[in-house]
């Protein structure tokens, strides 16, 4: 039996790997192919294969396309894994380059700019510069792309390399698939900085213009999208551009035709004849209507699109694009069309689909709001509707009046009689609560009101949270209207039931009021609950004319569907540049509170990827609360503003982090308390040691609670001399702080001196000078700051006077081009410091003088002055 | 006559490659030689970061010539080529006085390696249309090819832009691995 068991340990395992590795050194030619075939398909399936990578790499000096084609595909997938073996393909790649065959020569360049290794980019950079100026179009297009990706994973050997001159030379390129490919790695490139890199002059939009006619659609899609960023210099020029653009409009891609009409709509604001925009725009019209006709996704892109610019529904539209066309028709809606959008409106309202039902009854409730002079027609339509009596109808149709009687109060109050007569039909809480609105607001009117209510009071603890809001201010409202003995009664019901059986703390604290201002001053209450309301607007325009902007800027994008600006959903490269800023203003102000503001940006932009359409922003936070790190994401910024002094590790979870700083004329110690523990902390203390400034808290410690997950930052006034540690000067602030919780937490920190100068530290030149001539040598330090370098001086003196170190004078000497300057500070109660600081601006290294009376203090001194510069 | 020693040479072989490494300090004209093997013309070469690989037909015998680069920053992958290597031609500049020590430690660790053991090595002292050039011997000397033990070797003289000695040394090699094949 033992010697046919080894056959079970010779197969297993080494197999699959070994066997490849084995075929892929094979000496024939298809046995190789097919081996390396079946790495490809390993790789496809999710297979690590990567450990035959110097085998698949050797297998790349063929003749084959196809096998040359596979080791590239290969090298894309596992260069990054392999970084240091991924040199071995550079020699290919070089020869390849350079190959008779211009497909060959292609493949090469783009699979350069596929691998994504920054060791290897340096040697790419001579091939992709041939391949640049190749003979062939199709090679010089590819490279044009590739521009774009190596910018991306090297961006200073892109300009190093004059690769963006090359790309601009490109645009006036003979080939327009050349033209649009250069055109489309600029705007890559510039999307990715700061830096004007790519800006159209006349020269290019000459040719981009010509190249527009002849290239694919999706090079159109480039140059279209090149030209809406273009600023046209003058009417003519506008005028030109839309003109060689309006074709576009007619072509089958739909992309081409939204990136065309972004082209005009960027372009039609400079123009200023009436007439042509209104050509214009009745020539967008039919191919975004043609648009409608396509299949039901672009038709919605369309319809988005319609939207942001500014006909009828099919009864097959899928729901979203029959709702976006409403939306459409309510904003067109004016008096004269009234009447048709009305019928149309009506006829929706009839139809089987209930949302689609409802959407269009408050899309009547809408336009009556938005055109006074229609209301009466559109109260009559609500009317017919509400006399189907079909329920959810009804129902709507009664919260739409609602709103109608608040936008125009005291007009159509006649209806109320056949709203009554629906009111047994109402279940949805919206309708309920809308027409208890109404009743209470005319209850005068309304003879039966106190019956009605009273009706509905039946229920009252099993409504929901709206209807019995709604219903105890509407009883109110009928008892200050007419204050009989059955209002009274139904009153005293609803607010004992709203008092003391509801757990709702709203309908509660609400019932309390109601009751305490009827009890104690009912005209008051009038005053309070019959006050006059302001009217309600139309809110189908809403968008704010700024982002109605960058919208229609990125027209024929994601963007413009969503109606919200791509930075909202798209985290690119930008919006890291932004936060980015975002940190480090916030790295720069030392206060919590003024370091909120970003903090709170940061919030938005890091929530915002979820807030896609009906997505509410809020989603990350419930998240975070479940996984208890709520807030964890606004904490990093104000950690990082403040150093660190115990550390969550050491602290059990808690984590301090503070600095020493001066604001308004006083030392305080700016804290910031984060509880990642598993408990809730409280009863914060604070104790201070014996230091050289005898700083000590001026108040005790006001820390709040500290939930786990929640941070709090504090602002501690602190006084100096309180508890002076005899012995040498030194910066060494021994804290610390306790809480209920925990054990007391010792830590260190170090006074910088630079919290502690005075207001008063200024001097007059000639009392500084007659100073600087009374402190002896002996007293006189100087220190080299070898690393700092002052890049302007009048910077460096607002950094140094911002902190009371302040400037007396300064001189240039012109032989050695160094700066003199001279500042004095003071530290309370009478330390001067006398400060003289040489440098050649620009280069490194600032030697400093002090002459103080406490020379034990020069120390510190410098410390203050290495960090102040060196910011 | 030819029909009867093709035949012979084949069943000797097979119709298998014989796999050689072309091996050597950066430019000491390794991807010229290969070329100059190859086609019989001089090209122009650029430093080869990474390999270049042909196949050359000589005295019946395929030769599969690996040409790696001999930057340092590659020399460390060369280790990745030695499986199933039948012969190594080591390259020198022998106009460098200045690295010949180093060219000396990199073929001494070649030599060391398991994977090497059998392999025959075939020096080439290049650039001998240089008046610089140092003699063969010379070379023989600085390289301590003496110390070779165990293996079958030869140097030669060569002018890869001249095309001498080239053939020579191929001569040697396909004899060598003919006779180590029976």
């Amino acid at each position: 039996m033992s010697g046919h068991d080894s056959k079970y340990f010779t197969t297993t395992k080494k197999g699959e790997i070994h066997e490849l590795k084995e075929e892929l050194n094979s000496q024939y030619k298809d046995k190789k192919k097919d081996a390396v075939k079946k790495v490809i398909a390993a790789m496809t399936v999710g297979k690590d294969v990567s450990m035959l990578f110097t085998d698949v790499v050797n297998c790349m000096q063929t003749e084959n396309l196809e096998l040359k084609k596979l080791v590239y595909l290969y090298l894309i997938n596992y260069a990054k894994s392999q970084p240091d073996l991924a040199i071995l393909a550079v020699n290919t790649f070089v020869k390849d380059s350079q190959d008779p065959n211009p497909l060959i020569r292609a493949l090469a360049v783009r699979t350069m700019g596929c691998i994504r290794v920054d060791k290897i980019t340096e040697y790419l950079c001579d091939p992709l510069q041939r391949c640049l100026k190749d003979d062939d179009p199709y090679v010089r297009k590819t490279a044009a792309i590739c521009v774009a990706k190596l910018h991306d994973i090297n961006a200073e050997l892109v300009e190093d390399r004059g690769f963006l001159e090359i790309l601009k030379d490109l645009i006036s390129d003979s080939n327009p698939m050349v033209v649009a490919n250069a055109v489309a790695a600029l705007a890559e490139i510039q999307e990715g900085t700061t830096k004007i890199i790519f800006e159209i002059t006349n020269h290019t939009l000459f040719k981009l213009l010509a190249a527009l006619n002849e290239c694919t659609e999706w090079g159109q899609v480039f140059i279209l999208d090149a030209l809406s960023r273009y600023k046209a210099k003058d009417v003519r020029d506008a005028e030109n551009i839309v003109e060689r653009v309006t074709p576009r409009l007619q072509h089958a891609n739909c992309a081409v035709v939204l990136s065309a009409v972004k082209v005009i709509l960027q372009q039609m604001e400079l123009i200023t004849s009436t007439d042509v925009v209104r050509n214009l725009c009745k020539k967008m019209a039919p191919p975004l209507v043609t648009l409608i006709s396509a299949e039901p996704e672009i038709q919605y892109v369309a319809l988005r699109n319609i939207n942001l610019i500014v006909f009828f529904c099919k009864y097959n539209d899928p729901i979203y694009v029959k709702m976006e066309k409403l939306e459409i028709m309510i904003k067109l809606a004016s008096d004269r069309n009234i009447d048709q959008v009305l019928l149309e409106f009506k006829e929706y309202a009839t139809e089987v689909d209930v949302d689609f039902v409802r959407k269009a009854v408050r899309a009547i409730g809408r336009c009556a709001i938005k055109l006074e002079r229609a209301a009466e027609r559109c109260i009559s339509v609500l009317l017919e509707l509400i006399k189907l009596k079909v329920n959810y109808v009804v129902q709507e149709a009664i919260v739409v009046i609602k709103d109608i009687f608040r936008r125009y109060p005291n007009t159509y109050e006649s209806i109320i009689a056949t709203l009554c007569e629906n009111l047994d039909n109402l279940d949805e809480p919206e309708a309920k609560a809308s027409m208890i609105w109404i009743i209470g607001e005319y209850a005068e009117r309304i003879d039966n009101a106190d019956e009605l209510l009273e009706g509905f009071l039946e229920t009252f603890p099993e409504e929901t949270a709206q209807v019995q809001l709604q219903l105890l201010t509407a009883t109110v409202k009928l008892f200050l209207k007419k204050p009989t003995e059955g209002p009274q009664q139904m009153i005293q019901v609803v607010l004992n039931n709203a008092t003391q059986e509801t757990d709702n703390p709203d309908l509660r604290d609400r019932a309390y009021i109601y009751w305490r201002l009827l009890s104690t001053d009912p005209e008051a209450a009038k005053d309070v609950v019959l006050a006059e309301k302001p009217t309600i607007n139309d809110d189908s325009n809403m968008l704010e004319p700024s982002l109605l902007d960058e919208l229609l800027s990125n027209i024929a994008t994601l963007a413009s569907v969503y109606h919200k600006p791509p930075d909202s959903f798209v985290s690119r490269v930008r919006a890291t540049v932004q936060r980015d800023d975002d940190e480090e203003y916030a790295a720069e102000s030392l206060d919590p509170e003024s370091s909120s503001a970003p903090v709170s940006e940061i919030t938005t932009s890091v929530a915002a990827p979820g807030g896609v359409p009906g997505q509410p922003a809020a989603v990350p936070d419930i998240l975070g609360d479940l996984m208890g790190l709520d807030g964890s994401a606004d904490q990093q910024p104000m950690t990082r503003s403040l150093p660190v002094l115990l550390s969550a590790s050491a602290g059990q979870g808690l984590q301090i982090s503070g600095k020493l700083v001066r604001r308004n004329g006083q030392v305080v110690y700016s804290l910031m308390f984060e509880n990642s523990s598993q408990i809730p902390l409280d009863g914060f203390m604070i104790q201070f040691n014996k230091n050289t400034f005898g700083l000590a808290a001026a108040a005790p410690l006001q820390v709040p609670p500290l939930v786990p997950g929640r941070s709090e930052s504090v602002v501690l006034p602190m006084v100096m001399y309180q508890n002076v540690a005899p012995g040498p000067p030194n910066s060494l602030l021994q804290v610390a702080v306790k809480n209920n919780q925990q054990p007391v937490w010792y830590f260190n920190d170090k006074i910088s001196i630079e919290a502690l100068f005075g207001e008063d530290g200024k001097m007059e030149r000639q009392h500084f000078l007659e100073t600087w001539k009374t402190i002896p040598d002996s007293h006189e330090f100087i220190k080299e700051l070898p690393s700092v370098c002052v890049n302007s001086v009048e910077s460096a003196i607002q950094k140094l006077q911002a902190t009371n170190l302040f400037f007396i004078a300064r001189r240039s000497q012109k032989e050695s081009r160094q700066e003199l300057l001279y500042l004095s500070a003071k530290v309370p109660p009478n330390i001067v410091f006398l400060v003289e600081l040489a440098t050649v601006v620009g280069t490194a290294g600032v030697k400093c003088a002090v002459k103080t009376v406490s020379p034990e203090m020069a120390p510190l001194l410098f410390d203050a002055l290495e960090a102040l510069l060196s910011t | 006559m030819g029909m009867f020693f093709s035949r012979f040479f084949t069943s000797l072989f097979g119709d298998r490659e014989a796999r050689i490494l072309v091996l050597g300090l950066d430019n000491a004209g390794k991807t010229t030689i290969l070329y100059r093997l190859q086609a019989g013309e001089v090209v122009e070469t650029v430093p080869t970061i990474g390999f270049n690989v042909e196949t050359v037909q000589y005295n019946n015998i395929k030769f599969q010539v690996w040409d790696l680069g001999g930057q340092t920053s590659i020399r460390p992958y060369w280790r990745c080529y030695f499986p199933n290597t039948q012969a190594v031609i080591y390259v020198v500049d022998s106009t460098d006085t200045e690295r010949m020590a180093t060219a000396k430690d990199e073929l001494h660790a070649i030599l060391e390696e398991e994977e090497l053991k059998d392999t025959v090595v075939l020096i080439y002292a290049n650039k001998q249309d240089l008046p610089e050039a140092l003699e063969s011997a010379a070379v023989s000397e600085s390289l301590n090819l003496h110390k070779i033990k165990n293996r079958e070797w030869a140097i030669f003289k060569t002018s890869a832009v001249k095309g001498e000695g080239l053939f020579e040394g191929l001569n040697w090699l396909s004899d060598t691995l003919k006779s180590k094949g029976r």
